[in-house]
C-alpha cells in the first residue's frame, strides 16, 4: 500500500507492505527498509528499522499527526485526507496577506489603490508580545484594506488585498488575487 | 519569616518560585487570568485569585487587582518572578505604601536602573566601564546624526525602559536609523509604555556575560559567577550555560567585582543580574542590570547548590546574608535550553495551541522548569515559554553530552518547539568549542531545517501508528477523546 505524507510543502511517498504481524517493508525513493513496531501505549510506538531500535512517541493533532523520533518533531499529515489547507511560505512565497496566529493589528503601513513591491511591510500584528511585519508577497496594487487598528484578527483572515502588478498569463490568472 | 507569600506571574517561573516556598513553610497565593484557570502555577498554589481578562494590562499587569489578591489573601510580600511587574518601580513602590513586602530592590533602585540611560550614568560614576553612545535622551534628529557620526557605524538603538531584545535596532548605515529609530521606539511604546530610544556601539563579535549578584538590607553584597548567554535568536537567550568558556580566573575576579561595584553603586539589595558585553580581546562594558529573579538563574543554582529564590525571600525578610565570597565556589558545568512554542523552521515565531503530549526527561543532573503538561493550551497572550531544561555534569563536555541525551527524550507534541534546533546547536562544532559569540545563530544556523534521516523514520512511525491497533482500555473511562473542538483547530496555525 502506498502511503503519501504531507509534510510542511513535500509529499513523502512510501510503498509499505505488511509482511507479518507487527512487521513491514517501507520504500521510500531508493531506500528500502525492514521494520518491526509495537504499540507499547496509545502515544508511544517501539520501532526497530533495519535492526536499530527506537521509540516514536505520536500525538494526534486536529491537521495530522506529531511525531517524535529521537527528540525531532514533524508534523505529518495523510494527503489524501488533507489538501484544502495550503501552507503558505512554500517555494513560491506566501499568497496571501494573514496573520500567522490570532493576533491584534497594531499599524496598518499602506493606503488603498497604493503600489507596493514585493516584500514591502503592509501591516504590523502583535501576538505573543511579538510584532511580526506582515509583507506583499508580490508587486501590486492595495485594492482592498480588510481591517483597521486595533482589531483582533485570526490565521488565514485575509488583511489586504494585493492586486498583482503583471497578470501572469501562465497561470491564467485574471482577477485579483486576495494578497 | 513571612507566612504567606503571592506569586504575581504565571506560568514555569510562578511554579518554580512556589516549590522553593513549599519547602519554606511559606503558603502560597496563585493568580491567574481567564486564559490561566487551568496553567499550573494555578492548581499549585495553595490559593489562587481571579485577576480578570487575559489581556495582560487587565491581568498580569493590572496593580490594582494584584494589590486587592493581596489584601484579600492577607499575603505579606508578593514575589513578583521575571517579566509583567517585576521591574515596575510604581508597583514596587505601590507595595511599599501599602505595607506589603516586594521581594526585590526598593522602587528606587528600580526606577534608576530601569531606565538604561541613568544607569549607564551610575555606572559611569562607579567607574564601571560602559558601551561608548549616547548618555541623555533626545528628540532631534540632528542630535541623533551627530551622536551617530561620533560613535561610528555600526550602531545599537536600544529602549531606556527595554529588556528582552524588544525596541532594539541594529543600524549599519545613516540612511536607515530614521526609519530604525520609529520602528524600534514604536515596538518600545508598545512593550514598555515608553518610547524612549538611545543610541549605543554596536559590538558585533563579542559574548553575553553576565554576573549574579546577592544583596542584603545591610550593604553586604557578593557575586555568584557568571552566565554566558551569547546564544540569542531575535536578541533573547536560548542558551545559557556557566562557567562561561571565554573566562579565565582572572576575568572572572574582575568581572564579579564591576558586578558588586556596579550594585552598590546603585544601592541594590536582593538578588540581582549585572549584564556585560565582552569582547573578544577580554574587554567588557556595562549593558544593563536586570532588577529580578532571571530567567536562566537555575545554572547558577546547579553550579552553587544555592536556592536563589530562597535568598531573595531571606533577603526581603530582613535577614543578613550569611555567605561571604570567599566561601562560595563553582562547580561543575551547568547548561540550560529554553523551550518555547515557537517554530524554529518559520524564523521562530510563536506556535500557540493545545499540548497533545508531554513527556519530560528524567536522570542524573537533569532538571526541567515547566509551568505546562499534556492537554494544556498554551495562551496567545504571553511570552511562549514552556519550561527551561537545565542539566548539570562536571565538564562542559558532559554537560553537553547530558543536554543533548536530555533533548532526545524530551517529546512535546501539539506545538511547535525548538527542541531539534537546539540539538543541532549543542551538537556544532563551534559551539562545542565554545565559540557562542552573539551572532552565533545568524552566523552558523541561518538556514536550519530539520533532520531528513529522522523526517524517515518518523514517517515510518506515522504508518505503524496507523496499523498497530490502538487498544482502549475496556470498562476505563480514563482517557477523554481526542476530538478537538474547533478553535483548537484554529489555533493550531502555521505559516
Amino acid at each position: 500500500m502506498d502511503y503519501k505524507l504531507k509534510y510542511n510543502e513535500e509529499i513523502i511517498t512510501l510503498a509499505v507492505e505488511a509482511v507479518g504481524d507487527g512487521l513491514l517493508s517501507a520504500t521510500m525513493g531508493y531506500k528500502k527498509m525492514e521494520v518491526a513496531f509495537e504499540r507499547i501505549s496509545e502515544n508511544l510506538l517501539s520501532l526497530r528499522v533495519d535492526g536499530r531500535k527506537h521509540l516514536a512517541y505520536v500525538a494526534e493533532l486536529p491537521d495530522g499527526k506529531a511525531v517524535m523520533v529521537d527528540g525531532r518533531t514533524f508534523l505529518l499529515a495523510d494527503d489524501r485526507a488533507t489538501g484544502t489547507r495550503p501552507r503558505s511560505g512554500g517555494a513560491n512565497g506566501p499568497k496571501a496577506v494573514t496573520a500567522p496566529m490570532p493576533a491584534v493589528v497594531t499599524q496598518i503601513l499602506v493606503a488603498q489603490g497604493q503600489p507596493v513591491e514585493k516584500g514591502q511591510g503592509l501591516v504590523v500584528v502583535s501576538a505573543m508580545k511579538m510584532d511580526t511585519v506582515l509583507a506583499a508577497p508580490y508587486a501590486g496594487r492595495v485594492t482592498r484594506i480588510n481591517v483597521a487598528e486595533g482589531q483582533k484578527v485570526s490565521p488565514r483572515q485575509v488583511l489586504v488585498d494585493i492586486e498583482p502588478a503583471v497578470v501572469d498569463a501562465a497561470e491564467g490568472r485574471k482577477e485579483a488575487i486576495h494578497g | 519569616m513571612f507566612k504567606k507569600i503571592l506569586i504575581a506571574n504565571r506560568g514555569e517561573i510562578a511554579v518554580r518560585i512556589m516549590r522553593t516556598c513549599k519547602e519554606m513553610g511559606i503558603a502560597t497565593v496563585a493568580v491567574y487570568s481567564d486564559a490561566d484557570k487551568h496553567a499550573l502555577h494555578t492548581l499549585e498554589g495553595d490559593e489562587a485569585v481571579p485577576l480578570g481578562p487575559a489581556e495582560p494590562s487587565q491581568s498580569y499587569l493590572a496593580i490594582d487587582r494584584i494589590i486587592a489578591a493581596v489584601q484579600q489573601t492577607g499575603a505579606e510580600a508578593v514575589h513578583p518572578g521575571y517579566g509583567f511587574l517585576a521591574e515596575n518601580a510604581d508597583f514596587a513602590e505601590r507595595c511599599e505604601r501599602e505595607g506589603i513586602v516586594f521581594i526585590g530592590p526598593p522602587a528606587q533602585v528600580i526606577r534608576d536602573l530601569g531606565n538604561k540611560i541613568t544607569a549607564r550614568r551610575i555606572m559611569l560614576q562607579g567607574r564601571v566601564p560602559i558601551i561608548p553612545g549616547m548618555l541623555a535622551a533626545a528628540d532631534d534628529p540632528a542630535v541623533w546624526a551627530a551622536h551617530a557620526e561620533q560613535i561610528g557605524f555600526p550602531l545599537l538603538i536600544k529602549a531606556s525602559a527595554g529588556g528582552g531584545g524588544k525596541g532594539m535596532r541594529i543600524v549599519h548605515d545613516p540612511a536607515e536609523l530614521a526609519e530604525a529609530r520609529r520602528g524600534a521606539s514604536r515596538e518600545a511604546t508598545a512593550a514598555f509604555g515608553d518610547g524612549t530610544v538611545y543610541l549605543e556601539k554596536f559590538l558585533p563579535k563579542c559574548r553575553h556575560v553576565e554576573i549574579q549578584i546577592l544583596a542584603d538590607q545591610k550593604g553586604h553584597a557578593i557575586h555568584l559567577f557568571e552566565r554566558e548567554c551569547s546564544i540569542q535568536r531575535r536578541h533573547q537567550k536560548i542558551i545559557e550555560e556557566t562557567p562561561s568558556p571565554a573566562l579565565t580566573p582572572s576575568l572572572r575576579a574582575a568581572m564579579g567585582q564591576a558586578a558588586v561595584t556596579a550594585a552598590q553603586a546603585a544601592g541594590y539589595v536582593n538578588a540581582g543580574t549585572v549584564e556585560f558585553i565582552l569582547d573578544p580581546d577580554g574587554n567588557f562594558y556595562f549593558l544593563e542590570v536586570n532588577t529580578r529573579l532571571q530567567v536562566e538563574h537555575p545554572i547558577t543554582e546547579m553550579i552553587t547548590g544555592l536556592d536563589l529564590v530562597r535568598h531573595q525571600i531571606e533577603i526581603a525578610a530582613g535577614r543578613p546574608l550569611a555567605l561571604t565570597q570567599d566561601e562560595l565556589s563553582s562547580r561543575g558545568h551547568a547548561i540550560e535550553c529554553r523551550i518555547y512554542a515557537e517554530d524554529p523552521e518559520q524564523n521562530f515565531m510563536p506556535s500557540p495551541g493545545r499540548i497533545a503530549f508531554f513527556k519530560e526527561p528524567t536522570g542524573p543532573g537533569v532538571r526541567n522548569d515547566s509551568g505546562v503538561y499534556a492537554g494544556f493550551e498554551v495562551p496567545v497572550a504571553y511570552d511562549p515559554i514552556l519550561s527551561k531544561l537545565v542539566v548539570h555534569a562536571e565538564t562542559r563536555e558532559q554537560a553537553i553530552r547530558r543536554m543533548i541525551r536530555a533533548l532526545q527524550s524530551y517529546a512535546v507534541l501539539g506545538v511547535r518547539t525548538p527542541i531539534d534546533f537546539l540539538l543541532d546547536v549543542l551538537a556544532s562544532a563551534p559551539f562545542q568549542a565554545g565559540e557562542t559569540y552573539t551572532d552565533f545563530i545568524a552566523r552558523h544556523f541561518t538556514k536550519w531545517s530539520p533532520d531528513r534521516d529522522t523526517l524517515d523514520l518518523a514517517a515510518i512511525a506515522y504508518v505503524a501508528d496507523t496499523m498497530a491497533p490502538k487498544a482502549r482500555p475496556a470498562g476505563r473511562a480514563a482517557q477523554p477523546p481526542a476530538h478537538p473542538d474547533p478553535w483548537h483547530t484554529l489555533n493550531h496555525w502555521r505559516l
